[in-house]
Formats: structure tokens, C-alpha cells, sequence
């Protein structure tokens, strides 16, 4: 009875996108117009075999991968610097505070324009506007984690006489890891986000966003669902990876017992 | 030149760890007007001391703790550890506070390492002095627990070798042992007796428990409150280790007790 309840308990997971795909098949089925704006399951098979035989899923979807993890390299890194510079130095925090809370008011692709107009519209714009959109999210994390450092710890640095790079790795880091975390995985979000969404926009070059716009002029509607899912898929194993790696870096934390 | 070999020396004249202050006073700033917190505190403590202040609370006791550590070191008056004065923080004073403050992202282990970062020690002699400390306080097994997976005397126990492993010259006692259950309080004093016997450091204890001043304090300070201030200095004047019912800690609990309850009365 157990091993069934948990059974149940497993696969209830599934119970949502199976019914998804079984109204989307029954509404395929309907008539012409409807199979053209659901393309059927086979269809949709066939698409996929078409595309990883000639290799454009798997070219589509390293691109538009490689340039979120460039893009949140840039982004992250640089959001946790000016996070923590802003949330240690109150200068840091009076001379970019203002200029960064105003800015962050700006969605990401509204500067697409103005980024493309600067920059072209090679890869180059597209890594930047990703790690944009990877910045601001990890920036806010990093002051939120950086300033509630509990002085108690900084006190017990003090005592050790600890420097200032290792006060920084023993007792900041470590204290602002948590927010550091919740940053990174909002920045990843963003980051894949804003990496398919550019290449809405910004229509040269190769991924996946690309590969639909391509689709969409030729009235594929099998290739658009298999991008979708792609988008989906790969964006939710990164997300699994990240949190992953960021329970088994915050072991030390009781609240997960 | 002489034929008997003297018995276990006495520690010497100019063994390390006699702090001095005088007329120490310490104020804190409330509403741009100075709010006495410490008033002409004078205090001689002698190498391997154990001194135990005991007070209401609000009498500064804790604040005299962090002026000693150089945790703050805005006062008036003069302090000095060895003949030198005491300007900041160092490794020649420990420090163990209530809550124990180990770094819940570290290990046993490496929450006590990090003591020795300024040690010229190479890994392997960090370790073995690591590994000799935890079990100086009883904590073999648990060298790579974390601290949320420690009991409250565990990790108190941790904080201890912490503060013990830079062999500090005077070891500060905030009430270390104020959030334990009691019977784990008991034993805590048996060991800290038994650890300040061996080390010999002079050591200087905080607390609210009179009982445990009595048993711990070779002189016990007894401070009165707003402006903190030394009422009183007991001398217990007992061999350690202590019988905990000897009667003369009794009547010096009885006299203590009445001091403390007439300043409240105030």
C-alpha cells in the first residue's frame, strides 16, 4: 500500500503535462485551421527527428546555452562585486545607489534598441543584454545577503585578527551565500529568458529563438512547439542543477533537516 | 646546589597574564548626553587568577568584558595586560560568550582552525593542535559536525578550545555557560576548573550565578549598578578543586546574595 501511495506520490508530477498533451492532441484533431494551430503529436515527432538529423536543434540549442552561461558569467559575477561594495561601503552605496535603482526600473528589452543601436546586433549585444538581465537580480541579492552579515560573527574575525581578504572569504562570503544563491537562481531565469528573447529581436545569428522566428516564416508550427518545449526543458534542468549545487554548498544550514 | 629537587614550582613572579586597570571609565552616548556605563573600576589581577564578577544586570559587567578584549576601545583610564596597554583586539586574549559563535558554515574542526590563521604552522601541526584541543574539551567524534548539529554544552565546548587553542595569556568568560539546562552547567564548571588548572591562564568570568562564582573565583567582584561600579571584593580563599557545599562558599553565598538583593532594593 505504501510503495503505491509513493508510487502515486511520483508520478503525480506528470499528471498535469499529460493531460496538456492530451487536450492539445484532441484539439489537433478538431479540423483543418485547428491542426495547423496544434500541430499533432506526429507531427511534432516527425519535426524532431527532422531537426536533430540535420543537426539544427542541437546547433540552435548550444548557442542559445552557451550565451546564457557567458552572459550570466558576466552578469553574476560583476552583480555580486557591486552588490557587496554596495552593501560594505556606504560611499559605494551614496555614489552608485541611485544611478543603479533607477536603471533597474528599465525592463531589460525595452534597451534592446538602444543596446543594437550602440552595438550591432551581433552576439556580442546579445551576451551584454543577457548579462544585464543577469546583473540586476544578482546585484539586489548580493547587498541584501553582504549587509546582514551578524556582527556577532565580525566580531569573532576581529578577536582572530583576521584580514580584510580573509575576514571576506571566512565570515562575509560565507554569511551572504544564501542570498548569494537566491540571486543566482533569479539571475539564471532571467538570463535564459532574456538569451531566447533577444534573438526575437535581434534576428541574425543562431539558438533557439532564432530557429523559431525561421519556423514561424515558413509556418511551422511543429518546430515552434519543439522550441517551446526545448526553452522549458533546458531551463528547468539548469534551474535543478543550481538548486542542487547550492543545497549542497548550504549543508551547513539546519532548516533543511 | 641545593639536593632537593623543589615540588611542583609555584608559577612564577613574571609568568604572563597580570592585567592591570585603573580608574577605568566608560561611557555611552544616549540622545547626544554621556550615559555612565563604568566608573572608576580599579582592578589588579594577578597571573593565573581566576577572577569571577558577578552583578544585576545593566551593572556593565559584560561592557568591562568587551573593554578587556578590545572589542571596544573607547574608555577612560588606563588598562594594561603584561605592562601593555590594551588598544585592540589580539591573540593573547580569548574570548568565550554566551552564545557560543562558532561559524555555523564551519566544522568543529574548522571553526577552531580558524583560530590559528595566524599561526606559521604548517597543516599538519595545525591539525594535531586541532585534534589535541577538541579533545582537551571531550569532542572526539565530532570534528566534522556542524554546529546546528551540536548540543548547546557541545558547542560551548567548541567555543572553549577556540578561545583556548592560541594559548591566550587571559581567557574572558561571558557568562558561557548562562543558556545551559543545569545539569549540563554543573559539569561545564567541573571542566573549566579542571581545563584552568592545566593551562594555568589567568581567566576572567562574567556571570549571573553566584553559586558558580563561588565555586570557579579565587576572588569573586561583586559590581553595583547605573553607573557600574566595584561594591565589593570577596576573596574565597579555597584550594581547587572546590568541594561544591563547602561551608564557607555557603556563608560567602548568603553574603553575596544579600548584597546583590539591597542593591535592588535601592
Amino acid at each position: 500500500m505504501s510503495t503505491f501511495k509513493k508510487c502515486c506520490a511520483g508520478l503525480r508530477g506528470l499528471a498535469s503535462p499529460l493531460l496538456l498533451v492530451a487536450a492539445w492532441e484532441a484539439a489537433s484533431r478538431q479540423d483543418a485551421s485547428h491542426a495547423y494551430a496544434f500541430a499533432s503529436l506526429a507531427s511534432i515527432g516527425a519535426g524532431l527527428r527532422e531537426l536533430s538529423g540535420s543537426g539544427e536543434l542541437w546547433l540552435s540549442a548550444l548557442a542559445s546555452l552557451q550565451r546564457t552561461c557567458l552572459g550570466l558569467l558576466y552578469g553574476a559575477s560583476l552583480g555580486t562585486l557591486l552588490g557587496a561594495g554596495m552593501a560594505l561601503s556606504p560611499l559605494a552605496a551614496r555614489l552608485v545607489g541611485p544611478l543603479f535603482h533607477s536603471l533597474r526600473q528599465v525592463p531589460i528589452l525595452g534597451l534592446i534598441p538602444l543596446l543594437a543601436l550602440w552595438f550591432g546586433s551581433g552576439e556580442g549585444t546579445k551576451v551584454l543584454i543577457v548579462a544585464l538581465a543577469a546583473f540586476y537580480p544578482m546585484a539586489l541579492n548580493a547587498v541584501e545577503g553582504f549587509s546582514q552579515v551578524d556582527p556577532r560573527y565580525r566580531e569573532v574575525g576581529r578577536l582572530f585578527g583576521l584580514g580584510p581578504w580573509q575576514h571576506c572569504w571566512h565570515v562575509l562570503l560565507p554569511s551572504a551565500l544564501p542570498s548569494l544563491f537566491n540571486g543566482l537562481l533569479h539571475a539564471l531565469a532571467f538570463a535564459w529568458v532574456s538569451s531566447v528573447g533577444c534573438e526575437l529581436f535581434l534576428s541574425t545569428g543562431v539558438g533557439l529563438g532564432n530557429m523559431m522566428m525561421n519556423a514561424e516564416a515558413g509556418a511551422r508550427m511543429d518546430i515552434i512547439v519543439i522550441g517551446v518545449l526545448c526553452i522549458g526543458l533546458l531551463g528547468y534542468a539548469m534551474n535543478l542543477l543550481f538548486s542542487r549545487l547550492s543545497q549542497r554548498l548550504l549543508r551547513w544550514r539546519p532548516l533543511r533537516r | 646546589m641545593t639536593a632537593i629537587a623543589p615540588p611542583i614550582p609555584p608559577l612564577a613572579l613574571d609568568t604572563p597574564g597580570a592585567l592591570s586597570i585603573r580608574g577605568l571609565n566608560k561611557h555611552y552616548p544616549i540622545d547626544g548626553r554621556r550615559l555612565p556605563v563604568l566608573q572608576h573600576i580599579d582592578l589588579q589581577v594577578q597571573p593565573g587568577e581566576f577572577i569571577a564578577i558577578v552583578g544585576a544586570s545593566g551593572c556593565g559587567k559584560s561592557t568591562l568584558l568587551r573593554l578587556i578584549a578590545g572589542l571596544e576601545t573607547d574608555y577612560e583610564g588606563q588598562m594594561q595586560l603584561d605592562g601593555k596597554p590594551i588598544r585592540g583586539p589580539s591573540l593573547d586574549r580569548g574570548m568565550v560568550f554566551q552564545d557560543h559563535r562558532l561559524f555555523p558554515w564551519k566544522t568543529v574542526f574548522d571553526n577552531i582552525a580558524l583560530a590559528l590563521k595566524h599561526s606559521r604552522l604548517d597543516k599538519a601541526h595545525v591539525a594535531a593542535r586541532v585534534n589535541e584541543h577538541i579533545a582537551l574539551v571531550g569532542l572526539q567524534g565530532f570534528e566534522h559536525a556542524y554546529p546546528h548539529q551540536l548540543s548547546g554544552g557541545m558547542a560551548q565546548r567548541a567555543a572553549i578550545a577556540r578561545a583556548l587553542i592560541t594559548q591566550p595569556k587571559l581567557l574572558l568568560l561571558d557568562e558561557p555557560f548562562g543558556a545551559l539546562d543545569a545539569l549540563t552547567r554543573v559539569r561545564m564548571q567541573q571542566e573549566l576548573q579542571r581545563l584552568w588548572i592545566q593551562q594555568r591562564s589567568t581567566m576572567i568570568m562574567v556571570t549571573h550565578d553566584v553559586e558558580e562564582a563561588l565555586y570557579l573565583g579565587d576572588r569573586v567582584i561583586v559590581l553595583e549598578p547605573r553607573p557600574g561600579r566595584i561594591r565589593h571584593v570577596i576573596e574565597v580563599g579555597l584550594a581547587h578543586p572546590r568541594e561544591r557545599n563547602a561551608a564557607r562558599l555557603q556563608s560567602l553565598r548568603q553574603e553575596i546574595l544579600g548584597q546583590l538583593l539591597s542593591q535592588a532594593g535601592h
